[in-house]
């Protein structure tokens, strides 16, 4: 057991914000007052949630491993689901699966007794994401201006995901409900984390909306 | 005197707002809603531009958003285009391509000596004796250009979006309103593109005198507004097609990249001025631009007018010159049988004389030159191209309004793939064949009168439903009706010339038939030669008659002289706007922050940023780097290798992936032990290298050099496709932080705070395990690449941080220091490593670098081993040799890709280069890495070095690692 806390890939130290701890990983809870905070996630709202916890798995074995663990699986590949209250699960394609325990989620925890040398034909992903939720009206805009595919509701059914470009790099997107709001949710490699950070938040900004913190969406 | 009309129904300026705006350095007042043209031109300013070439006075030509006659500067943007860009309040414009203002030019004597500079002059004239040419290119760069380029201009974020929609229409003409309301009726999403200002095209300005077509423009613009699903975007020009029926669309704030499912080409036509002397003269411009300045902007194009006509046009022109109260002085028409057009008998009735079969031969300028006095009209026979002037007469006029017929604006079609003919009734290059999805409606199509135009976008939008896959009924659209709208030959011969074809860069009739003539006669050397289409309209008032004057040169048909490429950009566009917001991607490590508080200079390593090495007051970038270099040497260095490729591959047939990817053997590799990889492509040649830790019998965690890690694993991911292997290959880069301690007192540094014990008898190089560091699991591999004891460290990235700082604070009492990349690949070259990338380049192979030990040519297969094969049976070229300078050498260092020559052969041969070199603080002297003949490769040879200035420095073979 380690006395380390991680840092999450993401680097706001310029903006101040109240930090928080949460699986061990260093987040920031509140970059504002709860009013400002609370406008920008209704306009254009960048939250990183990069500390959630992950278990990726793939191989010809996986959905079989996933499903003995008592998982609901995603039946069509590139479609996510809620494998489990608060764990969502991402197929992200025949044979690989991101696992995500949402913020009072829990279920990775039963995941990690996986023993690669005891399953044959299934892999672990070890997972370093960089991950946001974007919330607001306007998330739109910026979506538009970061990637080339059609991210609108009528183009993006409820439990699609897309693997594309986001920009210009490779991220991972999918559109949930969160407190009775949609959001999109961004995955992307967390070494491009402050990168992406960056460019979600410039655009917010523009757009009149900000960075916010996990305390504005999770309680 | 203000040339402002009394309001106009339907204009586009607002009379509310005054602006003030300055031109030449004199105050001048426009409306809100004026372009910087029409304010000119209301404020009675004639002379706008000058000639790119030969420095004319230039006044309104198209005033069709690609005039470019008038571009000016405000001081810090430049060849801004007056037809397009609105008046704002403030601005000081001038003309760009003076000197010493638009109507003093003091370049216009060009014009004078304008004989000896005909097409292509340069090109025969400048290039003997060449030691004058860099005399001639100064001059010739100095005078070419328009504008001048701004690098203090500022960075303006113009943002690059992307749409989607079931139908893009491009065109908001009659056709393209028509379309986009019977799509939209139907279900479509619709966007539609229009580069105006406002809808409606040719509607909001070509009534002839009467109000019916502004009665449909109204009808069809309120149908438009209230149907929700059409998208409409103004001021916003289609630049270009792209794959997928990606179009983007350039507007004032950025680029929108709209995806399509179908797309409706409206863009109508370019109206093409006829050509005669003086066409280009201040007040000579085209009838539509006429209209469009006094039905859009309420101005006044001139007060006495002649309209030289060869169509129908010229006859609705001239009723709305009446119309505005401008005096019609005459009307010519080139067209020998006389005036066939209806409009004609009203004409006649408002007292304008028609002047059938005749032409304007020339326009006689003012005095100062800057304006129209009169025009000489002479009988003329348009099939011939035959001029009588033994019976001119003149007539004063101040201004000329051309109409002679029209070309389609069909770049966006050519640029989709689509087929053009030529159609002799209407004396157009008309569609034939479209790709799926592309469809085209209105005069671009060959459809001219509005009741046509408005059942063919409905034809269009009709098909566009049944290609989507819905039902919708047929529209038959008849053909053309009556005289052909453009003429055949609009070209009036002249022996003094100035009958100019393209107005960008002052190409006159002679110029094509000298170019013919020297053998460019074809359309696309023609092009090249005379720069006709090159300018920045990109040919699209000039190209057409450029065409049909080949043709007659040739006396072929138009349609086997064919077209010039069309390609994207369709209209000049900032490169502002092309570049975006500018996302440059870049990765960091977990410790990125350390780094810079550390005063890190970093370096873009693929697409990481790295430190180079640390700053330190008062140290040089040489300093700092040896006194980095020399504390791994005495005691302990700590470099953040976080960007290295990490790749697992699990799986039973992880070692057997492995024996094929690499040169070397893993299928006996113990677990806990790491190997050197090797990689080559097929041909032998080297392509990475790294090592290959066996953490458990079916997993091999294998780390690759930082800038190859992507394209290795996508090789990986290749071979495994085609081997169909039991393995699963999964890359970690940037999964696990890495951190690599060397030095000396590495081994005391980390051993209180790591369980196993480090000692070399229990961790010999080469070991790697699974262990544990502050309890954070970590993989823990010895390694020898800069330095003999060293130790990698790879930890999950989020806990990379906060180990270094737990390692810089235990290492402080030992010595320890963070080092760079750059001093990395010194304390590498004292050991005598080299580097893929660096020491190798795009050919060559391990036997030249002696890496011979890690080939395994007996197993069955690697990549590469069959040209290995080969290879090894034939002599090799060059040899990678290290070496060093003289202990006390004190000249002139060599630099990296220094050649290396043979001296002994008596002309200093080229035998090799240096691939690696520097000073190294702990030997104190000059060593490196050369390639080499391999007849100096033995030990001891001397060779020579060039360096920069020439000086030759004697080097010699040793070997590695280098000894002080």
């Amino acid at each position: 057991m380690t006395l380390l806390i991680k840092t999450s890939p993401v680097t706001y130290a310029l903006l101040q914000p109240v930090l928080g701890e949460l699986n061990g990983m260093q987040v920031a809870l509140r970059f504002d007052s709860e009013s400002v905070e609370s406008a920008r996630k209704s306009t254009l709202g960048v939250t990183d949630v990069s500390s959630f916890q992950r278990f990726a798995i793939k191989g010809p074995q996986a959905a079989a491993w996933l499903s003995a663990q008592g998982l609901a699986l995603p039946p069509e590949n590139n479609s996510w689901t809620l494998g489990a209250p608060d764990t969502l699960v991402l197929r992200l394609g025949g044979s690989e699966f991101l696992v995500e325990d949402q913020y009072h989620g829990a279920f990775t925890q039963r995941l990690r007794s996986f023993d690669q040398s005891a399953t044959a034909g299934a892999y672990h992903v070890q997972r370093g994401d960089a991950a946001f939720v974007l919330s607001g009206s306007k998330v739109q805009e910026l979506l538009s201006e970061l990637c080339m595919l059609d991210l609108r509701d009528a183009a993006l059914p409820a439990h699609a995901l897309v693997m594309t470009q986001l920009a210009g790099i490779s991220a991972t997107i999918l559109r949930q409900p969160l407190n009775g709001e949609p959001v999109f949710r961004i995955w992307c490699d967390g070494t491009y984390g402050p990168y992406l950070w960056g460019m979600l938040l410039e655009i917010a900004q523009e757009l009149g909306g900000g960075a916010v913190g996990l305390s504005c969406h999770y309680q | 005197m203000s040339m402002r009309l009394l309001k106009q129904p339907g204009e586009w300026i607002s009379r509310e707002k005054t602006i003030k705006f300055t031109f030449e350095g004199k105050e001048y007042t426009g409306f809100e809603g004026d372009t910087i043209t029409s304010a000119l031109l209301a404020a009675g300013v004639q002379v706008l531009g000058r000639s790119f070439k030969y420095h004319r006075p230039r006044g309104v030509l198209s005033f069709a958003n690609h005039d470019i006659n008038v571009m000016v500067t405000d001081g810090q943007d430049t060849n801004i285009r007056g037809d397009v860009v609105k008046l704002e309040n403030g601005m000081k414009l001038q003309a760009v391509n003076t000197d010493g203002g638009v109507v003093k030019d003091k370049n216009s004597y060009i014009d004078k000596i304008s004989p000896l500079l005909p097409v292509g002059f340069y090109y025969k004239a400048f290039h003997k004796p060449l030691f004058l040419f860099p005399f001639w290119e100064k001059l010739i760069r100095k005078s070419a250009g328009l504008g001048i380029v701004n690098f203090n201009f500022p960075r303006i974020n113009k943002r690059k979006l992307n749409t989607h929609t079931d139908l893009l229409i491009i065109g908001a003409g009659p056709s393209g309103l028509a379309a986009a309301l019977a799509a939209a009726s139907n279900g479509l999403q619709v966007t539609l593109v229009d580069e105006n200002q406002q809808l409606g095209g040719s509607l909001s300005y070509d009534h002839a005198g009467s109000d019916t077509t502004r009665k449909l423009l109204d009808s069809l613009i309120d149908m438009v507004r209230k149907t929700p699903n059409i998208t409409i975007h103004l001021g916003a020009y289609a630049a270009g097609y792209y794959t997928d029926h990606m179009v983007p669309i350039v507007g004032a704030n950025g680029i929108t990249r709209v995806r399509a499912q179908a797309v409706i080409v409206a863009t109508g036509v370019f109206e093409q001025p006829p050509v005669f002397r003086n066409n280009d003269l201040p007040g000579v411009m085209l009838g539509s631009a006429v209209q469009r300045l006094i039905y859009r902007y309420s101005v006044k194009p001139f007060n006495k007018g002649v309209v030289v006509t060869a169509n129908s046009q010229g006859y609705r022109v001239a009723l709305d010159l009446l119309n505005a109260g401008v005096k019609v002085a005459a009307l010519v028409d080139f067209r020998a049988e006389g005036p066939r057009d209806p409009l004609a008998a009203e004409l006649v009735r408002q007292g304008v004389k028609i002047h059938a079969g005749h032409c304007v031969y020339e326009v006689i300028p003012t005095a100062d030159k800057l304006g129209v006095k009169a025009v000489t009209i002479s009988p003329f026979d348009d099939v011939s191209n035959v001029v009588d002037t033994d019976k001119s007469i003149t007539v004063e006029c101040d201004g000329v309004a051309m109409s002679a017929g029209w070309a389609p604006a069909a770049a966006l079609l050519y640029q989709s793939g689509i087929g053009m003919g030529y159609n002799n009734e209407i004396q157009q290059f008309v569609p034939n064949r479209l790709p799926k999805g592309i469809f085209a409606a209105g005069r671009v199509n060959g459809v001219f009168s509005v009741e046509s135009r408005v059942a063919d976008g409905a034809r269009a939008a009709a098909e566009v439903l049944r290609y989507l896959g819905k039902a919708a009924p047929e529209v038959e659209v008849g053909k053309h009706q009556g005289v052909s709208p453009s003429h055949a030959y609009p070209i009036v011969p002249h022996p003094k010339g100035k009958n100019f074809v393209d107005f960008d860069e002052d190409i006159q009739v002679k110029d094509f038939i000298n170019a013919a003539q020297e053998g460019f006669d074809n359309i696309e050397l023609m092009k090249r030669f005379t720069t006709v289409g090159m300018g920045p309209s990109q040919g699209k008032h000039s190209n057409m008659n450029a065409i049909r004057i080949l043709a007659k040169i040739r006396q072929l048909p138009v349609e086997k002289i064919g077209t010039t490429t069309a390609r994207p950009f369709f209209h000049p566009t900032p490169f502002g706007h092309l570049g975006g917001r500018s996302f440059h991607s870049h990765r960091l490590t977990g410790i990125h922050s350390w780094h810079e508080s550390a005063n890190a200079h970093f370096v873009d390593v693929g697409a990481w940023s790295r430190p180079a090495y640390y700053q330190k007051d008062g140290l040089s970038k040489q300093q700092a780097i040896q006194q980095e270099a020399l504390a791994v040497r005495k005691a302990a260095g700590i470099i953040d290798g976080g960007t290295l490729g990490k790749i697992e591959v699990c799986g039973p047939d992880a070692a057997l992936f492995l024996e094929r990817f690499y040169t070397g053997r893993y299928a006996d590799q113990k677990v806990g032990e790491s190997r050197y990889v090797l990689l080559l492509d097929d041909s032998g040649v080297i392509v990475d290298d790294g090592l290959a830790s066996r953490l458990a019998d079916e997993l091999f965690y294998v780390t690759i050099s930082t800038s190859n890690a992507a394209a290795v694993y996508r090789e990986m991911q290749r071979w495994l496709q085609i081997w169909q292997l039991n393995v699963g290959l999964v890359n970690v880069t940037g999964v696990y932080g890495l951190i690599n301690v060397a030095g000396p007192n590495s081994r005391a540094i980390l051993q209180p705070l790591i369980a196993e014990d480090l000692s070399d008898s229990a961790f010999p190089q080469g070991r790697a395990v699974m262990s544990s560091i502050f309890g954070v699991p970590i993989r823990l591999v010895r390694v020898a690449f800069v330095a003999e004891l060293a130790f990698e460290i790879h930890m999950p990235s989020g806990y990379a941080l906060p180990i270094w700082k737990a390692l810089i604070e235990a290492g402080a009492s030992h010595g320890l220091r963070p080092f760079g990349t750059d001093t990395q690949r010194l304390l590498r070259l004292e050991l005598g490593h080299h580097m893929p990338g660096y020491d190798t380049d795009g050919l060559t192979n391990p036997y030249e670098v002696g890496a011979e030990w890690a080939l395994h040519l007996d197993k069955p297969f690697f990549i590469g081993q069959r040209s290995l094969q080969i290879i090894a049976k034939k002599p090799t070229n060059k040899k990678l040799v290290p070496f060093t300078l003289a202990a006390d050498f004190s000249g002139e260092q060599p630099l990296d890709c220094n050649l290396v020559l043979d001296s002994t052969v008596g002309s200093n041969k080229i035998t090799g280069r240096v691939t690696s070199i520097a000073y190294s603080p702990s030997l104190k002297r000059i060593i490196g890495l050369a390639y080499v003949a391999p007849t100096q490769a033995q030990l001891g040879t001397e060779f020579q070095i060039r360096t920069d200035n020439g000086s030759l420095v004697k080097a010699t073979v040793v070997s590695t690692p280098f000894k002080a």
